[in-house]
């Protein structure tokens, strides 16, 4: 008989925490703060993938950082639903219900669910994203899945602090700590990095080729965080439990959380096999041994496994530039699929030094550090998928097609970049890149005009000399540093095509090998137009209001050469 | 009807030798008290231990020393301590609410904390607070938007709700208009299923009003339990009305016929003695037990 009482009792108790956690869940769903959290989660998550290419080995992890700002929020929401009857001075009221502090806590903890619906949202609207801007790759479950166990265990951790203080200063407190442990993973070195609730900052995902096995350590980081929510939570009821037994059951199931977080730590903090980094290194060194090229109008595009989708927006631009092309130069144009990946310490944890010697002595041969280019290299990650952005991606390439196209060097991986100084194939290849994409006047006009709003410069020669630089050159479409334009080049290429396209080609046709010439001047081009030369504006001194010119004075700093190939 | 239920015909609440300190104040002295079903009223000065006394007989808090019978459970055991809070409704002196809750979700929150479980159950139980107390209409306005005596009203709903067995409740009147009192009276005299009430109060004329039972509590003891009829009585023979005031009262003052009331124990010149009421009684009691204590001392 009293089995059947006490039967009964643990189920009306048990119904009465799974309606109590229905309204909590309910509650935390409508929190202005957890709403607050998706907005800013939403906008971060923005912040963080907009610039970048939708890699979703990439895209995935950067998602979180998101979740990391959704989590912060629901710890402050979580924190003030537990000490909300210790607040609002109700404590003594609620120690007179049959609920106990224990099962009120355990309410608490299984409303958390109530925040689940913030992160889904946040993680599908991001996933949509993603998907709609072409994503590259397939997502991982275990990074998104880490991304939701980042923001429930963000909320126990909330209850657990609630539950003994109830002031709403200690859910900020905590909030804040969350916050400065992801702000401050540069602190952490090598592996450790993994071992923090989020990183977005010191990770080279963006660079990979492809996805890298081990790397991030998802599965272990959201084994680690699963963790740390179940032993936030066992906090939580421990400080409301009040039985010996039950104390007993709670000390044991918090040393086999402590347990499941170590053991994940520690796989977090395994090296990535010595397997995975020969194929990352020999990817990058090597990038031919595994992309895939396609030959179109006699160019070659080579890309890596997944980055095909990003062929018809590379073949644009470059096709228009040949289409305007009087001839081609006899060495074939490819353009190539690169990365700049350094290996640091959060690759090579636990290998030798003189394997990461090895690996780094590879890597220094990837076609990207050459000093001279063969080919126009494509950062990998860096290309856009829409927007103003594609459209300085597209200009960058036609222009280093076209100085391909009229013998300028092509983007170097090291040294200084040479300077066209009064070569008219310089305002040639401007032209060519201007007519295949047309980009908007403004926007090449900024090019004038340096960081601070001054005018740009560059000595060469012992001359100062204005530059211009193209749209988007600082993005960082190709990797290394192409041909520093002039001023002088650019302002001659936007005269050329206030002309009609047809004369210009006609005039280009007529003489295609004295122009390419090094020697040919932009005088001699703007007379063949018949257009007069246009004026370079005089570089100011430093001057208040005007900007100075960015440039060292004569002989203060390296000059630049000229482009003599 | 299972075990935990056993003992319900016998004394609703049973009080042994209760003592509670707090740093050298003694809250609560050696206090007997058997409270039968039916409204008891706890009459005592600030400080005289009756929130302690309630408190402790709502299981909020516990006692030094003594035994606490509730129904024939002991509160000291955890399944039976439940069991108490399963039949018990309480409103605390100082309560504060979720502010940001609106009336109807506050009341539906706390009948979930009273293991009302049954969906529609609990939304019938918490329409019929809603209307016992007349706030019916405030259901969806948020808490931080009533005035403080509907709060008050809010608060003695909260308690009703579950129809508990047990319903204690430290100053319910207090913050209520006089309309708001009378109602409240009404609300008490009228509640099903003839439920221990005890409630505490400095207003002597609810006592006589509606309790059949009154408790006095001075200085952490019980000095009287009886009728307010046998409170009253206590001071028969002490009180007199006369035209001028006389020092040598333990309280005087002028009434509404402009005579002075004077409660003591020796009669003014050309006094006539007048028939006394609980507050007498209270009074006179209040005086007794300052005087021992000045005299102990």
């Amino acid at each position: 008989m009293l089995e059947g009482v006490a039967a009964r009792s643990r189920a009306r108790r048990l119904r009465m925490v799974m309606d109590l956690a229905t309204v909590e869940a309910s509650l935390l769903v409508r929190s202005v703060l957890v709403l607050a959290g998706l907005l800013a989660g939403g906008a971060v998550v923005w912040v963080l993938l907009s610039p970048t290419q939708p890699l979703w080995w990439n895209a995935g992890w950067r998602t979180n950082g998101g979740q990391l700002v959704l989590a912060m929020t629901v710890l402050a929401a979580a924190q003030l639903a537990a000490g909300r009857s210790r607040r609002d001075g109700m404590a003594d009221l609620y120690a007179s219900f049959p609920a106990t502090r224990c099962t009120r806590t355990l309410a608490h903890l299984i409303g958390l669910a109530g925040a689940a619906p913030a992160s889904l949202v946040l993680l599908g609207a991001a996933a949509v994203a993603v998907q709609l801007r072409g994503a590259i790759g397939a997502p991982s479950i275990a990074v998104l899945a880490g991304g939701l166990l980042l923001v429930i265990a963000a909320g126990a951790a909330g209850i657990a602090i609630g539950t003994r203080f109830p002031h709403p200063l200690a859910g900020v407190i905590g909030a804040l700590m969350l916050f400065v442990t992801g702000a401050t993973t540069h602190v952490a070195s090598g592996a450790a990095i993994w071992l923090l609730p989020w990183e977005i900052v010191d990770d080279q995902l963006g660079s990979l080729p492809g996805p890298l096995a081990g790397y991030p350590p998802a599965g272990a980081h959201a084994s680690e965080l699963a963790g740390v929510a179940v032993l936030a939570g066992i906090v939580a009821l421990a400080l409301t439990v009040r039985s010996a037994r039950a104390r007993a059951a709670l000390a044991a199931a918090g040393l086999l959380a402590v347990a499941v977080i170590c053991l994940a730590g520690a796989m977090q903090l395994r090296p990535i096999p010595t397997a995975a980094l020969n194929r990352l290194v020999s990817e990058v060194a090597d990038p031919a041994s595994v992309q895939q090229c396609t030959t179109a109008g006699q160019v070659r595009y080579c890309l890596y496994p997944g980055f095909g989708r990003d062929l018809p927006s590379l073949e644009a631009p470059v096709g228009e530039v040949l289409a305007h092309l009087p001839a081609r130069p006899p060495q074939a144009l490819t353009i190539r699929q690169a990365t700049s990946l350094s290996l640091d310490s959060t690759f090579t944890h636990g290998h030798s030094q003189r394997q990461v010697s090895q690996w780094n002595a590879q890597l220094q041969r990837a076609p990207g550090n050459a000093g001279a280019a063969t080919a126009v290299y494509l950062s990998v990650g860096s290309w856009p998928a829409g927007g103003g952005q594609l459209a300085d991606a597209r200009f960058d390439v036609a222009l280093a097609a076209a100085d391909w196209a009229v013998r300028l060097p092509l983007p170097i991986g090291s040294g200084q970049a040479c300077v066209p100084l009064d070569q008219a194939r310089e305002a040639i290849a401007i032209w060519l890149a201007i007519v295949a994409t047309h980009p908007p006047a403004g926007e090449l006009t900024d090019g004038l005009r340096g960081p601070g709003g001054g005018m740009q410069a560059a000595e060469v020669q012992n001359t100062i000399v204005q530059v211009w630089s193209p749209p988007g050159i600082d993005a960082g479409y190709l990797t290394g540093s192409p041909p520093q334009f002039t001023a002088a080049g650019y302002l001659l290429a936007r005269a050329m095509t206030s002309l009609p396209e047809q004369k210009v080609s006609q005039v280009l046709s007529g003489a295609w090998s004295t122009w390419v010439n090094q020697r040919t001047t932009d005088a001699r081009l703007a007379a063949a137009l018949g257009i007069p030369m246009p004026t370079v504006p005089t570089l100011p001194g430093p001057h208040p209001g005007l900007g100075a010119a960015t440039a060292p004075g004569p002989g203060n700093a390296p000059q630049s050469p000229q482009c003599t190939t | 009807m299972d075990e935990m239920t056993l003992n319900v015909r016998t004394a609703a609440v049973r009080v042994d030798g209760l003592s509670r300190r707090f740093g050298a104040t003694r809250a609560l002295d050696e206090v007997d008290l058997t409270l039968e079903r039916g409204i008891t009223g706890l009459l005592g000065p600030n400080g005289a231990g009756k929130t302690t006394l309630l408190s402790i007989l709502a299981t909020v808090s516990e006692p030094d020393g003594g035994r606490v019978s509730v129904f024939g459970l002991d509160p000291r055991d955890a399944a039976q301590r439940v069991e108490i809070r399963r039949r018990l409704g309480y409103l605390p002196q100082e309560l504060g609410y979720h502010r940001h809750f609106t009336v109807a979700a506050f009341l539906d929150y706390v009948a979930i904390l009273k293991e009302i479980t049954d969906r529609r159950g609990r939304a019938e139980e918490v329409a019929r607070v809603l209307a016992a107390i007349g706030l019916e209409r405030r259901a969806r306005t948020r808490i931080r938007a009533l005035s403080g005596g509907m709060r008050q009203r809010l608060g003695i709903a909260q308690a009703l709700l579950g129809e508990p067995e047990l319903l204690i409740l430290d100053e319910p009147t207090a913050g209520l208009d006089p309309e708001q009192r009378l109602r409240f009276r009404e609300l008490l005299s009228g509640l099903p299923g003839d439920p221990a009430i005890v409630l505490s109060t400095h207003q002597a004329d609810d006592i006589a009003a509606i309790c059949p039972q009154v408790v006095v509590l001075l200085h952490g003891q019980v000095h009287f339990t009886g009728t307010p009829a046998e409170l009253a009585a206590t001071a028969a023979g002490r009180v007199w009305a006369a035209d001028e005031r006389d020092g040598r009262a333990h309280l005087s003052w002028r009434g509404a016929d402009n005579r002075w009331r004077h409660v003591g124990d020796d009669p003014p010149a050309g006094a006539e003695l007048v028939a006394p009421t609980v507050e007498d009684g209270y009074l006179l009691l209040s005086h007794a037990a300052v005087s021992h204590q000045a005299g102990a001392r």
